[in-house]
């Protein structure tokens, strides 16, 4: 030990045997003792600090890539071609209306329509009862049969959580019963008869849409020629072939500018409104969905190409008889995936089977877990986002049960009680276009007369109709400037860095490297690992003599005297001649040391410490 | 006297051989040096030795590697950002107001008097399905020489291999389309229509009168309602050729009639404008005191006088406030709208020229001080009968220049010439593109582009002048090359700030204030009780402050040389517990080594020498290594003991020669002069 403390490189251990008196030897100890203490202290610290990142953002001015725009009208499909299908559910739509309200009909006219209505027998009053309910009474009227009757089971207030709706007088909602076992129904009251229709009216369309073929469905939705009128594209002409079609569930045909579905994507050197994407939309008011979607204009979004256009979550909408311009400012980001922050990089590690042709995004996950949940307590699937194989979407015809079963789901997962929100996991990296919204006046009032002559000549058809200025909008999406922002997360700390560290820390309070660790391991392990082998095997053996020669008590005196003489008698045995030497020569010195002053090279930088505790240690000794 | 000394005892060493061999070098080294390793490799066991002296070879591999790892880490110049978000008193931004609209359409009239009336006239010929409904034949004769330096044509597409092309006041075109169908596509059907237009020119200008029957006649084929009920055929084209009538034309195709018009409008009509001079062409602009009605910044009233005039070729006269060109900048140090600035705007809609833009409002844009606005790029609209409210963050972004980022700190060091230095305006990379872009236009077209700053000596383009300038700018626009040039040549300033919008509106005014507040507006401007305003041409504007008014990204360095120097002494002592004096002492061991070696080589040809000269004596004499090497091991063992208690505890054995190693160099030092005298002499 006392060979380790000399020899070794550590500061601390060397004074401590050098030092004399008591007191001093005492401090270094305690010196030492936390020392050892704040490098562990602060290599702990270093090592939980390792895994943290730094951010840099860095600015690079280049050609940038055109994102992908999608553009939809906000109806979904053109009302003329969808009579056929919706035209019994808006006529039992206008009649509710006329009972509850009493809407464009006189009194006396809605008591007549209601006598008519028991005979029509409509099928969505029988599926979905729309009732209405008399101050919380727990009575209801029934639209169809106009009873009154007690409501059993469940109420889910859709509204009114919110806001106070005790006083209201009326509260207008659902029932949604669950097929096979009628007796659990569930009730969705709101506060406001437009959201109750509404819902009510998408439920059923959603409905009919789901028997309908999706190439039905995108014949009867608006074509490009529809719905694009002028096209500029970085100071040429496009048409509709820069476009691709996307069928978007809920708002019919949208379509994707620089998609880059033929393999080359689109690029601006150039920024400013001139050098973007100029389109004029044909938005066609007239052949709006009156109960569908109650506002004119259109949406669009900005994305990336591999990415999904999630419209109806994140949609811009876009205002008629306006010219709508939009500054780009691209921005890319990327995370560190594990261990730093728990985010994944291609959404390969994630449990749930991505449903959309595109690369991973949170929102494609959620939506892909609500739907597999859905497939496997509804048997059916939502019809809003894709079809997982083998699915089919839900209707009445085949799953009378979906709506009961998919309210109830939907709570669920709203209540993150499916697990899914705990499933996904953000992606790694994104790609943001922040947009700059503002809005013009479009045509100006002196040429709106040629503009709308030009464009309506452009239409190319029904000449005799003028366009009207409220059946466009006009659309600029433009980057405000070719600056890309890059914000990266890089490790703060690579090992090497954490070792260097690591060393500055030993260097700093001991003086110390790996060499003194490894010196420790090998003095406290392996060598007093060996003395101590050895002294019990020698014990072992005297004791065996002993035993051998007779049993008298001599033993354990022979075993002090052994031990007291041990240490270096065993050193010598174990260790070859140079050490032995290395070992013997400091002993010598060590007698006379307490007499010699400390020749040490420390004695510099303590000698206040030493001349203030001289006293003390000469007391110290004479006591 | 000390050189002289030194250089004979240098001398004498030489002679005599080196003072003791590598080993007793490397072993006294090891024996004394602070790094960690060496020490315990000559003062274990065999077994240990060998172990020792693998770890610190190991250990100072790993050392080298990993300083070799973070030198690169440092000459990668890595940034780290660090973020600061708050609100602080800050300059306010200067707010630049222009009208969508350049000019008053009744000033300009008289310039665009021949224009309109050739697009009206035209547009009448596409669009109307019948012929000759009799609405031009009262109007005087159209000047078609304006109409023929950039034609409009008609491309009918009903054949997609042999597109015919029509002009669109073609008198004998029922001969042009014949010709023109031979043609293939655009550049060698444009020869021939080419030459059609010419002759027909002749005929046209020399029989003025007859003109609009002629064009009665063949307004039929253009019209193109009857057949293209089902789907779309003809296309309007704006025909640009390098020379009038050479062959060397192109055809700018439209899917869309209105873009042709508009841009059409655009070539002919800065064409005209660019031949007005500038005080002209302010004069036709709106005037501050017509456009901002009322101001208000914070509680302090301002009126048009606290703007600053600027003439923005896009959009004629714009008015900056808190340029700061002049005066200090304003501070705002409230967030809120009460604080901020606050407009009212005419823009009035009805004087608007009516083919130049579609877009009706003001354009405003949010920039910093001494910064020209790029209106096109960042503007936003404002809408007329809005109340536009536009909160403001300031997003700065602060980098470090060269050579952590290649952006540049003023411009100075990109290599365009800033036409925009002539607006006493800082470098932004806008300007430096633009520069750029006119700089190749005056290049290749010889002319300036009306939209940009000119440089001396130069001119804007224009028809007469310049026939083909339409021609070359849209190559120039449209080529990629010379883009990527401007791009490559240009940088982005370290120094981004950005102004973060956040835009919201509302109908204004109400209905029921509608009335006192154009009645107080309208008199407060014309000083007449008249109503001159109206709902179409009206706009307020606040700018203000957000709560969190900025956001700061600022960069540091991620290394510096403070960072490099800590992390390889942390490395360095990690392994080997060293220093830069070990490094020095490993220098000084080197040094040694080599000057044994320069001692042994001069010996060894000596020796050869002698060898030659006296081959009866089979060996070298001794050298002095071998003589001394017989008490290495003492010495070692004396050194070693002598390391401890260096100064009073001396050796006991003083007979023997020190293997001093400091004997070798540092002869000229007087302190250890009695030991290296003793061997040296």
């Amino acid at each position: 030990m006392r060979w380790y403390c000399l020899n070794t490189n550590t500061h601390g251990c060397r004074r401590i045997v050098v030092s004399r008196g008591r007191l001093r030897r005492f401090l270094w100890i305690l010196l030492t003792l936390s020392a050892v203490g704040l490098i562990l202290w602060q290599c702990a610290e270093l090592l939980l600090n390792y895994y943290s990142a730094s951010v840099s953002v860095t600015v690079q001015f280049q050609k940038l890539p055109f994102p992908a725009v999608t553009i939809c009208n906000i109806n979904p499909y053109k009302y003329s071609s969808m009579k056929d299908y919706l035209s019994e559910l808006d006529k039992e739509t206008k009649k509710a209306l006329e009972t509850f309200y009493g809407f464009s009909e006189g009194k006396s006219k809605v008591r007549r329509s209601v006598g008519e209505w028991d005979s029509a027998g409509s099928d969505f009053f029988k599926q979905i009862p729309l009732l209405k309910f008399e101050d919380f009474s727990r009575t209801a009227t029934d639209l169809r049969s106009g009873q009154k009757r007690k409501i059993e089971g469940s109420v889910f207030h859709k509204d009114s959580s919110i806001v106070n709706s005790g006083d209201s007088n009326d509260i207008i909602g659902f029932q949604l019963c669950d097929a096979n076992n009628s007796s659990e129904c569930a009730l969705y009251t709101f506060s406001s008869g437009v959201n109750a229709i509404q819902e009510w009216y998408k439920l059923h369309y959603m409905n009919i849409m789901a028997q309908i073929p999706l190439e039905t469905k995108e014949k009867l939705s608006y074509s490009a020629d529809d719905l694009l009128l002028t096209c500029f594209f970085d100071g040429l002409s496009c048409d509709k072939r820069h476009f691709t079609r996307f069928h978007h569930p809920l708002h019919g045909n949208c379509y994707t500018f620089n998609s880059g579905e033929n393999g080359t994507v689109l690029s601006t050197s150039t920024g400013g409104s001139e050098y973007g994407l100029q389109v004029v939309l044909y938005i066609d008011e007239a052949d709006y969905n009156p109960f569908l979607v109650t506002s004119t204009g259109a949406k669009i979004i900005v994305h990336d190409q591999n990415e999904y256009p999630f419209i109806e979550d994140i949609g811009t909408e876009i205002e008629t008889a306006a010219a709508t311009s939009i500054g780009m400012h691209f921005t890319r980001s990327r995370k560190l995936s594990k261990p730093y922050s728990d985010c994944t990089e291609t959404g390969a590690d994630i449990p749930v089977e991505n449903l959309y042709n595109k690369s991973y995004s949170l929102q494609i996950c959620l939506h892909s877990c609500f739907q597999k949940a859905m497939v496997d307590s509804c048997g059916c699937a939502q019809y809003a986002q894709p079809l997982p194989a083998g699915a089919e979407y839900c209707n009445y015809k085949k799953n009378p049960n979906w709506m009961y079963c998919y309210y109830r789901l939907h709570e669920k997962f709203v209540k993150e009680q499916l697990g899914c929100q705990q499933i996904c996991k953000d992606a790694c990296s994104f790609k943001e276009w922040a947009l700059t919204t503002s809005i013009a006046q479009w045509p100006s009032t002196v040429s709106e007369d040629w503009m709308l002559r030009v464009l309506s000549w452009d239409k190319g058809q029904k000449i005799n109709k003028k366009l009207n200025k409220t059946d466009l909008a006009n659309l600029m999406v433009f980057y405000k400037d070719l600056n890309e922002r890059f914000i990266s997360e890089n490790p703060a700390n690579t090992l090497v860095i954490l070792l260097s560290n690591f060393g500055g820390q030993l260097g700093l309070w001991m003086s110390c490297s790996v060499v003194c660790v490894i010196e420790i391991v090998e003095v406290f392990f392996i060598d007093s690992l060996s003395i101590v082998m050895r002294r019990q095997w020698q014990r072992a053996k005297k004791w065996w003599n002993d035993r051998k020669r007779d049993r008298s008590g001599k033993a354990p005196q022979a075993g002090e005297l052994e031990r007291q003489g041990h240490d270096n008698p065993v050193c010598i045995d174990e260790d070859l001649p140079t050490f032995n030497t290395a070992l013997r020569l400091p002993l010598p010195q060590d007698s006379p040391l307490p007499r010699t002053p400390p020749p040490n090279y420390s004695t510099l930088r303590l000698e206040s410490a030493f001349t203030e505790q001289l006293p003390d240690t000469l007391e110290a000794g004479q006591r | 006297m000390n050189l002289k000394k030194y250089f004979i005892r240098a001398l004498h060493r030489l002679q005599k051989g080196p003072g003791y061999t590598y080993k007793e070098l490397l072993v006294w080294y090891c024996d004394n040096t602070n790094t960690h390793g060496p020490k315990r490799i000559i003062k274990e066991g065999p077994k240990k030795k060998l172990i020792w002296f693998f770890l610190t070879l190991l250990f100072a591999s790993l050392v080298f590697w990993q300083w070799g790892i973070l030198i690169n880490t440092y000459l990668s110049y890595n940034v780290t950002s660090s973020l600061s978000i708050g609100f602080k008193t800050m300059k306010f931004p200067a707010v630049t107001v222009c009208n969508a609209n350049p000019f008053k359409y009744s000033e300009v009239k008289h310039l665009l008097k021949e224009l309109d009336r050739l697009i009206e006239a035209a547009l009448e010929r596409i669009l109307q399905p019948t012929p000759g409904n009799g609405s031009n034949t009262s109007s005087p004769p159209l000047d078609l020489e304006l109409w023929h330096q950039i034609p409009l044509v008609l491309i009918d597409e009903h054949d997609k291999d042999n597109p015919i092309i029509l002009d669109i006041f073609e008198s004998n075109l029922a001969a042009g389309g014949n010709e023109t169908a031979a043609g293939n596509q655009t550049a060698a059907g444009g020869n021939q229509t080419a030459e059609s237009n010419q002759t027909s020119e002749g005929n046209q200008t020399a029989a003025g009168g007859n003109q609009t029957s002629e064009g009665n006649q063949t307004a039929a084929p253009p019209a193109p309602a009857n057949t293209t009920s089902e789907e779309k055929k003809y296309k309007l084209a704006v025909k640009l050729c390098s020379h009038q009538g050479s062959g060397n034309c192109t055809y700018r195709n439209f899917t869309s009639a209105a873009q042709a018009v508009t841009e059409w409008y655009i070539l002919q009509s800065t064409s005209i404008l660019s031949r007005v001079p500038l005080q002209e062409r302010i004069r036709m602009g709106y005037q501050a005191e017509d456009m901002i009605l009322a101001c208000l910044y914070g509680a302090e009233p301002c009126n048009y006088k606290n703007f600053t005039q600027i003439y923005h070729p896009d959009h004629g006269n714009c008015y900056i406030f808190n340029w700061g060109m002049d005066e200090e900048a304003l501070n705002s140090s409230n967030p809120g709208a009460e604080f901020g600035l606050k407009l009212i705007l005419d823009i009035s809609q009805q004087d608007y020229i009516p083919y130049l833009s579609s877009a009706a409002g003001a354009r405003l844009m949010l920039h910093q001080q001494k910064s020209f606005p790029f209106l096109k790029d960042q503007g936003i609209y404002a809408m007329a009968g809005t109340e536009t409210s536009i909160g403001v963050l300031v997003d700065e972004l602060e980098r470090m220049g060269y050579p952590y980022s290649d952006c540049t700190m003023n411009g100075s060091d990109v290599p365009v010439k800033n036409l925009y230095s002539q607006y006493n305006t800082s470098y932004s990379i806008q300007a430096c593109l633009r520069s750029c872009f006119q700089n190749h236009m005056i290049e290749i077209c010889g002319c300036g582009h009306y939209m940009f700053p000119l440089p001396e000596g130069v001119n804007y383009c224009n028809n007469e002048d310049n026939p083909g300038w339409a021609y070359c700018y849209s190559s120039l626009r449209s080529s990629i090359k010379h883009r990527q040039i401007c791009i490559d040549s240009c940088k982005e300033t370290c120094n981004d700030t950005q102004y973060k919008m956040t835009i919201s509106m509302a109908d204004w005014p109400s209905e029921a204030s509608e009335d006192w507040i154009f009645h107080i507006l309208s008199y407060e401007r014309d000083m007449s009780t008249n109503v001159t305003l109206d709902r179409n041409g009206i706009i307020k504007l606040n700018i203000y402050f957000q709560e969190y008014n900025y956001r700061t990204i600022s960069e540091s360095a991620a290394t510096t040389i403070v960072w490099l120097l800590s992390s390889l002494g942390g490395q360095f002592g990690f392994w080997m517990g060293g220093s830069v004096l070990c490094l020095i002492e490993f220098g000084e061991i080197i040094i040694d080594s080599l000057w044994i070696t320069v001692i042994n080589v001069i010996g060894w040809c000596k020796g050869l020498k002698q060898k030659r000269a006296q081959a009866r004596y089979p060996d070298a004499p001794p050298t002095v290594s071998e003589l001394v090497e017989a008490h290495t091991n003492l010495g070692f063992q004396h050194e070693d003991a002598g390391a401890l208690p260096r100064d009073e505890a001396l050796p006991p054995e003083p007979g023997t020669p020190p293997p001093n190693y400091d004997s070798l160099r540092v002869q000229p030092l007087d302190v250890l002069g009695p030991d290296s005298d003793a061997e040296t002499e």
